[in-house]
């Protein structure tokens, strides 16, 4: 299949960047979005031109770095998916697709498709860790904690920070990236000890980051890869009330 | 630590925009004497109004609606200054209709539209009741102000009529995406009383614009 993608090349975080046609010929349906971008970067090596920067580890949907906005979309045209597992299928033949990087204030540009993320980095510093020494690994049932309760814990632990939330948000909002990380350690009762600490010091620190207000657009959860459900933004808005009053 | 604009400021939205929810029940409850024949409505709808004018606990929940109304839209354009430098530099192509409603991403757009109405509606009205300003309105044979034949007058002119109409659709869609969000950014969380919240305000929205909205049409009929 043909296609043309139009890119965003930037050289470096204070660059210009600009959009750069590049049409790829020899292209097949099976082939992963990721691994059409590598053809096009293998036929720039032969030309001698620069490559397209873009970031991507595991290519299987669980590492959250190949995180670009495909044709108007967090990682291309489905619900709920990461780049590395949209497929060339996706496209029609002769396609153009408009291949953006995540455009935030507090993800700034590094070079073409890759952002520095290092905001949530700094979010979790402020708490999405429990401070306790709890040793070896006890017994699993040692504490018990009801399958309810672990299994939502288990739903917002599932957030790769991937940065879609904060990529699709009209505002740049990262409510859904700290909320999952939040309700995920304030429900266990691990978390329990410090959990007005941390909800006061990561809600902070979001602000800090230049991160936007939270309007429920909703776009959040139909972007991310993990279907974390916006319900958490709800729940971390009455967890940080809880903490003004108790903590 | 200092308050944390990112939640204070939608905390007073929300909570200044339920209370504002609530008012317009009131509104529309009151306005429904309108839809009554003349000789009833006209001496019940004057003595409601001047109830609720000489009620010195209406006088206070009065101004709790004047202050309600500015700081939902001073918050408002604080968060939406905030909100814009968070993503200075928009997509090229984004198909935001894809995940989320117009509505949603719209919100101070359609804001702006109601604040206009509200600007319209309390010239038409407030100004000249309460603070006299314009034509003073007249007394009816109970010696009540006649606030019946001022919104009579005022909707036998068409554009008036229309003005009113088309503005409660901007109204619908705000109250729709505001109550289920109000709701959330107050900390409401409970998934299925989520699920009802939604149909609740889904009904609130259609009862608030179509109620407001065929009100004038039909005294301009009447």
């Amino acid at each position: 299949m043909k296609v043309t993608f139009k890119i965003w090349r930037q050289e470096s975080p204070d660059a210009k960047g600009t959009f750069r046609a590049y049409q790829v010929d020899d292209l097949t349906e099976d082939m992963s979005f990721l691994e059409a971008l590598d053809h096009l970067n293998e036929l720039l090596v032969l030309k001698g031109e620069e490559v397209i920067a873009y970031e991507y580890d595991c290519r299987e949907g669980i590492c959250g770095q190949c995180g670009v906005f495909i044709n108007g979309r967090a990682h291309g045209p489905h619900n709920n998916m990461t780049t590395c597992q949209l497929h060339m299928r996706s496209f029609k033949d002769g396609d153009t697709i408009v291949v953006e990087p995540w455009r935030a204030a507090s993800f700034p540009i590094i070079k073409d498709l890759i952002v520095d993320r290092c905001a949530f980095d700094r979010i979790i510093e402020k708490g999405a860790y429990i401070s306790a020494k709890t040793g070896t690994a006890p017994e699993a049932n040692a504490i018990p904690i009801p399958k309810s309760v672990a299994d939502a814990a288990m739903d917002t632990a599932a957030c790769i920070g991937c940065g879609a939330c904060v990529a699709t948000c009209k505002n740049s909002s990262a409510a859904l990236f700290t909320a999952a990380k939040i309700n995920h350690l304030n429900k266990l009762p691990q978390g329990k000890a410090e959990q007005h600490q941390r909800v006061k010091e990561m809600t902070w620190q979001m602000h800090e980051e230049g991160f936007g207000s939270c309007t429920f657009t909703g776009a959040c959860e139909v972007e991310c890869p993990e279907e974390i459900s916006i319900t958490n933004i709800a729940e971390m808005n009455a967890r940080f009330i809880k903490s003004k009053i108790f903590g | 630590m200092a308050l944390n604009p990112l939640f204070f400021r939608k905390t007073i939205i929300a909570a200044t925009g339920l209370f504002l929810c609530i008012f317009l029940i009131v509104h529309l409850s009151a306005n429904c004497i309108l839809l009554l024949p003349e000789d009833v409505a006209r001496g019940l709808y004057n003595s409601y109004s001047t109830a609720l004018r000489e009620n010195p606990l209406i006088k206070i929940v009065a101004y709790i609606l004047y202050i309600s109304i500015v700081l939902h839209v001073v918050y408002a354009l604080l968060i939406t200054i905030r909100n814009r430098k968070a993503k200075p530099e928009k997509y090229t192509m984004n198909q935001a209709n894809e995940n989320s409603s117009w509505t949603s991403q719209n919100m101070g757009l359609i804001g702006i539209m109601i604040l206009l109405f509200i600007v319209v509606h309390l010239a038409n009205f407030w100004a000249r009741i309460k603070l006299g300003i314009g034509e003073a309105p007249g007394f009816d044979a109970d010696g009540n102000v006649d606030v019946y034949e001022v919104t009579y007058s005022l909707f036998q002119n068409i554009y008036y009529v229309i003005f009113y109409t088309v503005l409660m659709i901007p109204l619908g869609l705000h109250l729709h995406h505001g109550l289920k969000s109000g709701f959330k950014s107050l900390g409401f969380y409970h998934q299925k009383g989520l699920k009802t919240l939604a149909k609740v305000a889904l009904i609130y929205a259609a009862i608030m614009a179509i109620g407001f909205g065929i009100i004038p049409f039909i005294v301009y009929f009447k």
